[in-house]
């Protein structure tokens, strides 16, 4: 520990020191609780009210929710949005399609090669140390490089191949996409396998490509869950490639359909927060039910 | 190489079994390897190629390097950098500043954190497109956010279609998206200081203000470089916001980098221009990691 006595200088620390001034004044009129549940009430609204607003909004009449001023609870609630999205824009179905076929395909592909990198390089020896630089540029590459820079190129690429408007394109640049940020989520766990793991397997009479199915894969099965969730999310809620390498309902997604909703005239919004919550549904759901897996993956990588 | 070399021997199964566990190195790992290479060095390489022509209705022209002269002479380019530098400037500065804050207010003493982290989570799991569409509700003209600053304004905001104002309405969305993962970080941070350390340091003497610094701080300070890089990086490639938003309007007042790019290739069809300026993006981002890995320690 520091042993002088002045705290050094620092935007941070002056920060700190305010309010850690404000905290002092506040404890002695005993506010405090007050103060910190106030800001985490406010904060809970914060984040709550524009998704409670769409959700609510699907179900309400277009003057409804269009009134001014706006009307924060609705008495006349109505599910007929719904079918009437369908009905004007049965496109819908295969939207909703398109992005279940890409979300499933893309994780599916991106969690096998991924996992299967990610132990190959932790457990194996390469010649030139290839594990020691492969390790890292897998990792690196999705997270630094921004996707506008390979998706042009792609575009050009994907028209030679006959890739384009195709949900087999969207699958496979997704995995790309993903395979080094499962890498990223995976290689802690690998690491901390114990080395003489394989070799013991290897000597109950185990082959080695049977070791790593039956003894290794469950041992980081957290890591592959977790892994598994962050992928199907991004490929849920991905955009830019979709909108770039696809242009009608035989492989456009659900936020390509979303994000081009628009008509020439006004927004349909009564029918576009429909859309909205059911692009949003799913994920939601979803993450509430790994709601704890969730928490430790975003803050993964930080504290372990 | 494997032990099982000698072990196993006769059959074709049992053949084909050996060449797999004596080449299992490169059967893991050469498929990701190859879908990584078609996927991000190929186009990259393209991209080369490409940016050296120019494409118009006639075909595609060599032109040696006069893309290059041309966006780097030219306004447009240096102006999309710096709406995207101001967007990010504002964005990441909320989100790390209110992060932290927040952080620091759910490490007191306050009800139903659990519930209250598991609430963060929730932006952060929507499609950014669909974040765009709350907020362009919200902005609905009469809408709930003017009904909010009514009292101050005497009107409607025209929140997406002033060019003094529409980049600030597109940092909004994304702040209101990605504190929560500040927040989230940070608080973890927090809450991995043990006890012990901290009783130890009060019975040391130590003040509530030199166990921040001296304690605290610590523990979170290679989180708080870790979250500004992660929003730097984040907010560098911000699309589906100012596509869904304002298409990089009005008067061009938001079209940051990444919607410059995509209006250059498949609104005037120059794919040649955009891929110019994809290198040169791709040059940015490499120096912007190359400072951050040699100022931080931070694995990634």
């Amino acid at each position: 520990m520091a042993t002088d006595t002045k705290p050094k200088r620092g935007v941070g620390r002056a920060l700190l020191a305010g309010v850690e001034r404000i905290h002092e004044t506040l404890d002695s009129y005993g506010l405090v609780p007050t103060v910190t549940n106030g800001i985490a009430l406010l904060f809970v609204v914060w984040t709550l009210f524009p998704v409670y607003w769409m959700v609510s909004g699907s179900l309400r009449t277009r003057s409804d929710l269009l009134a001014t001023p706006p009307k924060l609870v609705s008495t006349a609630l109505t599910v007929g949005n719904y079918p009437e999205l369908f009905a004007q824009r049965p496109a819908f179905y295969e939207f909703l399609f398109n992005s279940v076929v890409v979300t499933v395909g893309s994780t599916a592909l991106a969690v096998l090669l991924g996992t299967a990198a990610t132990y190959g390089f932790v457990n194996y020896e390469f010649p030139y140390d290839l594990g020691r630089f492969h390790l890292p540029f897998l990792v690196l590459t999705t997270r630094f490089l921004p996707p506008i820079v390979t998706v042009i190129p792609l575009y050009v690429i994907f028209d030679t191949a006959n890739l384009l408007n195709t949900r087999l394109g969207l699958v496979l640049a997704y995995a790309a996409f993903n395979i080094p940020f499962v890498v990223w989520m995976l290689k802690g766990f690998f690491a901390e396998l114990p080395d003489s793991i394989v070799e013991a397997a290897v000597l109950d009479g185990h082959t080695e490509l049977g070791a790593f199915f039956k003894i290794v894969l469950p041992m980081v099965r957290p890591g592959l869950i977790a892994a598994t969730i962050f992928t199907v999310i991004n490929a849920w809620n991905e955009l830019l490639f979709a909108v770039i390498l696809t242009s009608n309902t035989e492989a456009q997604t659900l936020p390509v359909a979303l994000a081009t909703f628009k008509t020439a005239y006004a927004i349909q919004w009564e029918l576009l927060t429909v859309a909205g919550t059911i692009a949003m549904a799913p994920v939601l759901l979803f993450a509430f039910l790994v709601r704890e897996k969730l928490l430790r993956g975003f803050t993964m990588g930080a504290v372990r | 190489m494997s032990h099982y070399s000698e072990t196993v021997g006769g059959g074709r199964y049992e053949r084909v079994l050996l060449w797999v566990e004596d080449h299992l190195r490169w059967i893991l790992t050469l498929p990701a390897l190859a879908v990584l290479a078609a996927f991000f060095i190929y186009p990259v390489g393209r991209a080369l190629v490409l940016s050296l022509y120019q494409f118009d209705t006639g075909g595609r022209q060599f032109v040696a390097l006069e893309n290059y002269v041309a966006i780097l002479t030219a306004g447009a380019f240096w102006q999309s950098l710096w709406i995207t530098a101001k967007f990010m400037f504002f964005a990441v500065s909320l989100e790390v500043g209110l992060g932290i804050a927040i952080a620091f207010v759910l490490n007191s003493k306050v009800r139903f954190r659990g519930l209250i982290q598991t609430i963060g989570l929730v932006p952060l799991v929507i499609s950014p497109t669909v974040v765009a569409l709350l907020w362009q509700l919200l902005y609905q003209n009469g809408g709930v956010l003017d009904s909010l600053v009514t009292p101050l304004t005497n009107g409607p905001v025209p929140w997406l279609s002033d060019p003094s104002i529409a980049l600030y309405a597109l940092v909004l969305p994304d702040v209101w998206q990605m504190t929560p993962l500040v927040t989230l970080i940070v608080l973890a941070g927090l809450q991995s200081v043990p006890d012990h350390v901290q009783e130890a340091a009060m019975m040391d003497g130590a003040g509530r203000m030199r166990r921040l610094v001296d304690v605290t701080l610590p523990y979170i300070k290679e989180l708080v470089v870790l979250v500004l890089i992660l929003r730097v990086i984040g907010t560098m490639r911000v699309f589906a916001k100012v596509f869904v938003l304002t298409r990089g309007g009005p008067a061009k007042s938001t079209e940051v980098i990444s919607m410059a790019m995509y209006r250059e290739a498949f609104s005037y069809g120059n794919y040649g221009r955009a891929s110019t300026m994809a290198l040169l993006l791709l040059l940015i981002a490499l120096a912007i990691t190359y400072a951050f890995a040699t100022v931080s320690e931070v694995e990634f």
